[in-house]
């Protein structure tokens, strides 16, 4: 894209948020809404860089995180592990396919005061959930990649003598990373979601608890931080895994 | 006459299902556990629920809001997602604010819309048509993008304005990848409809479960969860019947749902 063209996009993108933004400093400024109900936005944004500097605030952002990323974590092994074994081999592929059939349009929170009862209110029932939820699209996307890798490339490595179990490495993980990654991402944004909405259910810490807790106290302002924090903490995760799928891609035509 | 083999794809989903709550009936006798019934005394519970009066308004009000908020969010996230496709300054528009929206939950969006809307129909539907307009939106700006410009200026050679092409050429191209992103949508519409009322408590499918749960009736939980789970199932079915039909002409695609964005 050409430079000028790419500054006009920029403008025109931070326009509606910009907009948004003015349009609900008008409604506090102009008394349409009660700053008790709708905080100015100053007040929210010096708000949450007040309470990002707080100890307890950077606790409850560190339990979040640690469910995310532990959830998150066992979603990717799981997803990629049985994504690429299901494309590869017949036989689990007749068992796994019936079985996701059925499991992926079920509701995943649905299954969460199961997994109270069964693991407790700690980590664990929440991890579970979170991996639960982000299995999915990356055993999902994984498998399509893999499944569609070109026979070409399989066939070609053969000849050149690679043993079968290393063209699982060399060629298809290779071959399906776009694929996997693009699920890693989707998986990644439903972690997020997750997590908070656990932590909002039931929970004694982290981002989704100071929400609920806000709440029962009426306290406006401290609603919007976790839920601003949580979308940042969304955004510069994809970041981060943008710049993991850049590296990683490097090489491949279009990524 | 139908072939073994398709028969044996046929049943395989219900095999699936019969073979997960055989596991869950091993798990829970192996566990001995109170507050783990056995899938058999779950299913029994079933009957209970939906005989209930009470509970079974209580669900199907839920269902009234759901079918509502995907509805309206359908309605309005098409149009504005083919434009999006179409219109590169629209998109450039809409896009970095969608994108800063995304990773919110949309759920949890509910205690704010409460202390502004109450704790009414409104406030439920208006977190399940948010829940759904992202995947649509995006769905319907990526099979906008991909219709093929021969096609447009074939359509605007023949004397088509912007509108109707955008009717008649635009949307049947991008059918096929709207109906995924519906699809999508309409599973989020149950996962919002279900967290939503997880976290308000007032009434629907959603409290009925944690009702149960802080009462200790274990076994009205996991029927709960059964009946939520089929209804999941069932939906998506039959979603995926209707699209079957509208996109015939499409290359066949795989039967599992692809994206969940």
């Amino acid at each position: 894209m050409m430079p000028q063209l790419r500054s006009t996009s920029i403008i025109l993108g931070l326009a509606p948020i910009v907009l948004v933004i003015a349009l609900w400093q008008g409604l506090v400024s102009f008394g349409f809404a009660p700053a008790v109900l709708l905080p100015p936005p100053g007040y929210v944004f010096s708000r949450l860089l007040q309470q990002l500097l707080t100890w307890t605030f950077q606790q409850e952002i560190a339990a979040t995180l640690i469910r995310l990323f532990a959830g998150f974590a066992i979603a990717v092994v799981l997803g990629v592990s049985i994504g690429i074994a299901a494309a590869a081999n017949p036989a689990i592929n007749a068992v796994v396919r019936p079985i996701v059939r059925v499991l992926a349009p079920l509701p995943k929170v649905a299954l969460y005061p199961a997994l109270l009862l069964l693991l407790g209110f700690g980590h664990g029932s929440k991890i579970t959930l979170v991996a639960a939820d982000a299995l999915f699209p990356i055993l999902l996307s994984t498998y399509y990649g893999a499944s569609t890798v070109e026979q070409k490339l399989i066939w070609s490595a053969m000849a050149a003598g690679t043993p079968r179990y290393e063209i699982l490495f060399k060629v298809v993980l290779p071959a399906a990373m776009p694929s996997i990654l693009t699920g890693c991402r989707i998986g990644l944004v439903i972690s997020c979601i997750v997590v908070f909405l656990a932590e909002m259910i039931t929970s004694s810490d982290g981002l989704g608890h100071v929400l609920v807790t806000a709440a029962r106290t009426f306290q406006a302002v401290d609603m919007f931080v976790p839920l601003i924090t949580i979308s940042l903490l969304g955004l510069i995760l994809n970041g981060l895994l943008g710049a993991v799928r850049a590296y990683l891609l490097r090489g491949f035509p279009e990524a | 006459m139908i072939s073994l083999a398709a028969l044996a794809r046929r049943a395989a989903p219900v095999l699936a299902c019969i073979g997960l709550l055989a596991i869950w009936q091993a798990a829970s006798l192996a566990l001995k556990n109170d507050s783990f019934p056995t899938a058999i005394e779950a299913i029994r519970a079933i009957p209970d629920i939906l005989g209930d009066k009470e509970s079974l308004i209580n669900i199907l009000a839920s269902l009234r809001r759901m079918a509502v908020g995907f509805g309206i969010a359908v309605s309005v996230s098409i149009p504005l997602g083919l434009l999006m496709g179409r219109s590169r300054a629209v998109a450039a528009f809409f896009n970095p604010l969608l994108m800063v929206i995304y990773p919110v939950p949309k759920a949890a969006l509910m205690p704010i819309i409460m202390l502004w809307l109450g704790v009414g129909d409104i406030t439920k539907t208006l977190v399940i048509f948010l829940g759904v307009s992202l995947p649509v939106i995006y769905h319907s700006f990526e099979g906008a993008k991909a219709v093929e410009e021969k096609m447009l200026w074939s359509g605007a050679a023949m004397g088509l304005s912007p509108a109707q092409r955008l009717v008649r050429i635009v949307l049947p191209a991008a059918l096929p990848e709207i109906l995924t992103g519906c699809r999508t949508g309409l599973v989020l519409a149950l996962i919002t409809m279900i967290t939503s009322e997880m976290i308000a408590r007032q009434s629907g499918a959603g409290n009925i479960l944690f009702n149960a749960l802080d009462m200790g009736q274990y076994d009205t939980v996991f029927a709960m969860i059964i009946i939520v789970g089929a209804m999941g199932i069932c939906l998506d079915a039959i979603f995926e019947r209707v699209r079957a039909r509208l996109v015939r002409w499409s290359e066949p695609q795989f039967d599992m749902p692809l994206s969940f964005s």
